[in-house]
């Protein structure tokens, strides 16, 4: 195995009121990844390293972190990617020493310790955009009327109405294209690319009759036109989501809800 | 105790994908030049003069390259536009996506048939005279 070097931004509020940059040497070989490195200098070096995981493997969305000043799932990059080709047969030890890998936490976050960020500021957004599915159904009916009726309904969509939204539904809420937004970086109100994905998923799909109640939040001044598409939150993305598409296609429903609006003064 | 870094004003020379996206938002400042001009010449239209004096600055070299310029901002602003628009407006036939290389190839041939539309148009004109 051959070592790397890894600098890791770190933040002790209890001990220093700034943050600073902590250097690790870590044994590492084609298979270690960003998470795997944090978790050995967690175990080997500095218990007192706090960061976010789960899964390993890109599913629940809670390791994001800055490597090199681009957001990435920690288990989904790996050491190998940041180094000269052929690290492990070449004989110099000199070439992957120098690249030294900087992490840091997600940027246009609060942080609250090393590389645990405040997730609440995203998930306000999420919230804000009613993701569930909303029908007019059974409006006057008792709750379990509803819901057994919601049930006998529900499943009922041709591939063809899956197709339109299910790019946007594979969205896991890892946040990576909030760090990746200056729009969100310059403006934390903005509702922001998955929120807004997430509203175009639920506004796409054949259940849902919810547009209406979702389509405020979208035309407000967060919503979709703080958007300049920039994109590079589409770029970042670990599951091809393209959440650009989404706020764009947004703003084609908004302007369209605005001017229904304007004519009949409805939404 | 927390911390939140700002963001500065320099956040777009971070990455290269910020600057060429500076790039496309600062093809607009050729084309504002372009437009300047054009209007100049429908108000020299007053007096044959004018109208003498505003072909003479036309024709000026430093102007020439700013208009050259706004053509290659143009064009640069197109390409991203196109290689954008089959992600903003997607279009569906049953539950198969028309390809995104076909809808970007079908604008291409749209710039194209303006251009000979133009050049046929500016031709006969020219031959009128
Ligand atoms: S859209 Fe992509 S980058 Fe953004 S939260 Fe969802 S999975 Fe993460
Ligand atoms: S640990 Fe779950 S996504 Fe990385």
């Amino acid at each position: 195995m051959r070592n790397c070097s890894i600098a890791v931004q770190r933040y002790l509020p209890h001990e220093h009121a700034e943050p600073f940059w902590q250097h690790f040497t870590v044994p590492f070989d084609e298979s270690t990844s960003i998470l795997d490195a944090l978790n050995y200098i967690k175990e080997e070096l500095d218990p007192s390293l706090s960061f976010r995981w789960s899964c390993r493997m890109a599913i629940c969305g809670s390791c994001g972190v800055m490597v090199n000043g681009i957001p990435k799932l920690g288990c989904k990059d790996f050491l190998r990617n940041y180094l000269p080709r052929n690290y492990l047969a070449s004989e110099s030890t000199a070439a992957v020493s120098a690249a030294e890998i900087r992490i840091q936490p997600l940027a246009h976050f609060t942080v609250e310790r090393d590389l645990i960020v405040d997730m609440n500021e995203f998930l306000v957004h999420l919230e804000a955009v009613k993701p569930y599915l909303i029908t007019d159904a059974g409006a006057d009916e008792t709750p379990l009327e509803k819901h057994a009726q919601t049930l006998a309904q529900t499943n009922k969509q041709t591939p063809a109405q899956l197709a339109k939204y299910k790019q946007f539904a594979n969205c896991i809420n890892c946040g990576l294209c909030y760090s990746a937004c200056p729009q969100f970086g310059l403006n934390p109100e903005f509702v922001g690319p998955a929120a807004i994905a997430l509203a175009q998923r639920y506004n796409l799909d054949s259940r849902d009759q919810g547009k209406a109640a979702r389509m405020p939040v979208l035309n407000g001044h967060n919503g979709v036109w703080s958007c300049t598409f920039v994109g590079f939150c589409s770029d970042v993305c670990p599951k091809h989501v393209d959440p650009a598409a989404a706020v764009n296609q947004g703003k084609v429903e908004s302007a369209k809800s605005m001017l229904i609006q304007m004519f009949t003064g409805r939404g | 105790m927390s911390y939140k870094p700002e963001l500065t004003g320099s956040w777009w020379l971070k990455h290269r994908f910020f600057m060429l996206y500076m790039l496309r938002e600062a093809t607009v400042l050729p084309l504002v030049f372009l437009l300047c001009s054009l209007l100049a010449g429908i108000y020299s239209l007053a007096s044959p003069e004018q109208f003498a004096s505003w072909q003479a600055f036309m024709a000026r070299p430093w102007v020439l390259a700013l208009h050259g310029l706004a053509l290659v901002a143009a064009l640069y602003h197109a390409f991203t536009f196109f290689q954008l628009f089959p992600r903003v407006m997607p279009i569906r036939i049953g539950a198969r996506l028309l390809p995104p290389a076909l809808m970007v190839a079908v604008q291409w041939a749209a710039v194209l048939a303006v251009i000979v539309l133009f050049l046929w148009l500016f031709g006969n004109s020219q031959g009128a005279i």
